[in-house]
């Protein structure tokens, strides 16, 4: 359950028992029942974020000094120079282990401060010695030396930096689909972490942030490292990840959240329907399927496999999620969940001109907004009425300015449609009435 | 708990003295014994968010003639021999795929092969600069092309094929002090 609403409630029953619509007795058994809600107190909450941010500035400041490339120091000053910042950054994180274990706040900022200061060092010899641009290596090297500090320290935002770090080493070799899946064990390497985060404090701030940057550097690594093999790969990957983050953020899904506080559902849920539409255009069954850097680049089939492994294991995650939901009967989650499946079947049956999938999404579409909107009705959901109605409204406007499809055809459909849905209102109407 | 997690911090720590320690001491034994060498570059301004400004370094004669019997791939690694000319200036000759003996080479990579030339990835590529004297040495440089005298040069320390940059030149002077005369003279 979540906290806010259990605060809530607790607020509630003093005035629901002095009005005499629930017993004391009643009232103390829905605070056992629910049990105390241990919260982070405001103060605490500032510490921490005031502190990772102080932490984060001081560090980024650092690095700019020594960025600023000071001439009259000499080569020995400079690697002196070097340390000075590392050192202190070590210091400070093993005095926090030390005298500070429980505090989260001295914990997430000092290993924040040392995770920059990794790179603040590697950056000064890299400056000193006119280190060759590198191919990645700085920054890889980088983020494996704080890789660690996200275990020891038990921080986030080291792992944030972490994931971004490898997926911007990804985006050096995307040509190179050999290194740049790599990344992806690399993003391994912090899901216990992620894990123990979601855990220990569900929908609170650092496990959102955590999310956020998890599924965008997910998205972004993906581009680079996947798909490079075969033509139109992303049309099969990219609802397939999606899919993922969008089963992944329902699951404990008997809590009250709102969706900022679930962003892997709320992101999972907007990549879903944005593909989906981009689906609803001929052109992109036509030409897109045959889009990818691999095939300009001529790569070889050994080089592949662990471009192929990995694409197919992100499919087969979201068919097994996808089956999961099937079986627990979650039609509302399964309906928009269905677009890696459809986008599959599409992608193997589109033909010469991708019209029967064009045709069948543009169908999928329809029927997945009329029925949030149907269903937000039946059960006084507003938001999800009003989700319905703009993924309708966008399907609309889409399709009426769609020049490939000719006027008449346009004309017919809509109005067909149109007429489908003052049938289904006259008899939702009938049947409202009759229930009175 | 605690003490296991300290001792885990403190080789972290270790761990992490020891890579850019190891780092510096492997370019200072190439630059106190390496074979000096001058190569003729182009320099131009970009900029690195983490590690400063610097002049993108263009080696002019960044290629060797093809080589047709062998089959290169694009990143393959290979060592590339230097000769130095009449006028002191080091050429690349040839490269071989494994390790030459007695002669001096620079260990690199396969940029792409073009005609009959096969450029190479050289490993001279950055000299970091002061923020302010980074745009003002491309200028100089500029300048100094302009006047059709292209003598910007970049001395390297080579040592086992692994180079470190020591100083760059444009005009008989270190940049660092055209920059601070505002000019070649």
């Amino acid at each position: 359950m979540n906290k806010m609403a259990i605060k809530w409630l607790y607020q509630e029953l003093p005035e629901l028992v002095l009005k005499g619509i629930l017993t004391e007795e009643t009232a103390n058994k829905l605070r056992q029942y629910y049990g105390e809600v241990k919260s982070v107190s405001k103060t605490t909450a500032m510490l921490i974020i005031l502190g990772t941010i102080g932490a984060l500035l001081i560090g980024l400041g650092i690095i700019l000094l020594l960025a600023h490339n000071w001439e009259q120091f000499s080569r020995f000053t400079r690697a002196i120079l070097s340390f000075i910042p590392l050192v202190i950054g070590q210091g400070l994180a093993v005095w926090v282990l030390w005298k500070r274990p429980g505090s989260a706040a001295f914990k997430e900022g000092s290993a924040t401060f040392l995770s920059l200061m990794v790179g603040a060092s590697i950056a000064l010899v890299c400056q000193t010695y006119n280190i060759p641009g590198d191919a990645g290596t700085f920054t890889l090297s980088w983020m494996l030396l704080i890789a660690p500090i996200i275990y020891l320290m038990q921080a986030s935002l080291p792992a944030a930096i972490y994931l971004i770090g490898i997926t911007v080493w990804a985006g050096t070799y995307w040509n190179d689909p050999l290194k740049a899946v790599i990344f992806w064990p690399l993003a391994a390497v912090i899901i216990p972490h992620f894990i123990w985060s979601l855990r220990k404090e569900l929908y609170v701030l650092r496990s959102i942030i955590l999310s956020l940057v998890l599924i965008i550097c997910a998205s972004i690594g993906s581009s680079f490292s996947l798909g490079k093999t075969w033509g139109g790969a992303w049309i099969v990957i990219f609802p397939s990840l999606y899919s993922i983050f969008y089963f992944l953020g329902w699951l404990d899904s008997d809590k009250i959240t709102v969706n900022w506080q679930r962003p892997m559902r709320l992101i999972g849920a907007i990549g879903l329907f944005v593909l989906a539409f981009i689906f609803t255009f001929k052109d992109v069954w036509k030409f897109g399927t045959s889009y990818s850097y691999g095939i300009i680049r001529n790569i070889s089939d050994f080089s592949a496999i662990p471009d192929h492994i990995i694409s197919l294991s992100i499919v087969a995650v979201s068919m097994l999620l996808f089956y999961d939901f099937v079986k627990r009967r979650n039609i509302t989650v399964c309906l928009l969940g269905a677009v890696p499946l459809i986008a599959i079947i599409g992608y193997f049956l589109k033909g010469s001109n991708g019209i029967l999938p064009t045709v069948v999404f543009n169908a999928y579409l329809l029927f997945l907004s009329v029925s949030r909107i149907t269903s937000g009705i039946r059960n006084n959901r507003l938001g999800i009425v009003n989700s319905g109605m703009l993924m309708l409204a966008i399907l609309i406007i889409a399709r009426f300015f769609d020049s490939d499809i000719s006027f008449v055809i346009k004309g017919l459909v809509f109005i067909v449609v149109g007429v489908g849905f003052l049938v289904t209102n006259m008899a939702l109407a009938r049947r409202l009435g009759g229930a009175k | 708990m605690k003490s296991k997690l300290i001792t885990g911090l403190l080789l972290l720590a270790l761990v992490q003295i020891y890579v850019p320690l190891s780092m510096i001491i492997k370019r200072e034994i190439v630059l106190k014994h390496g074979e000096q060498f001058k190569f003729r570059t182009a320099p131009v301004d970009p900029f690195d968010a983490f590690r400063g400004r610097y002049v993108a370094l263009r080696i002019e004669e960044d290629y060797v003639p093809a080589i047709k019997e062998a089959k290169l791939n694009n990143g393959q690694t290979v060592y590339a021999l230097i000769n130095v000319d009449n006028q002191g200036l080091a050429k690349f000759t040839t490269i071989s795929t494994s390790r030459p003996h007695g002669k001096s080479y620079i260990q690199t990579k396969v940029r792409y092969a073009s005609g009959d030339k096969l450029y190479l990835d050289l490993p001279i590529d950055r000299y970091y600069m002061e923020e302010k004297a980074a745009p003002a040495a491309e200028r100089i440089y500029q300048q100094h092309a302009q006047r059709s005298k292209q003598d910007a040069y970049v001395i390297v320390r080579i040592k086992d094929g692994f180079a470190v940059i020591e100083s760059l030149y444009v005009g008989e002077q270190r940049i660092e002090d055209a920059v601070k005369q505002g000019g070649i003279k």
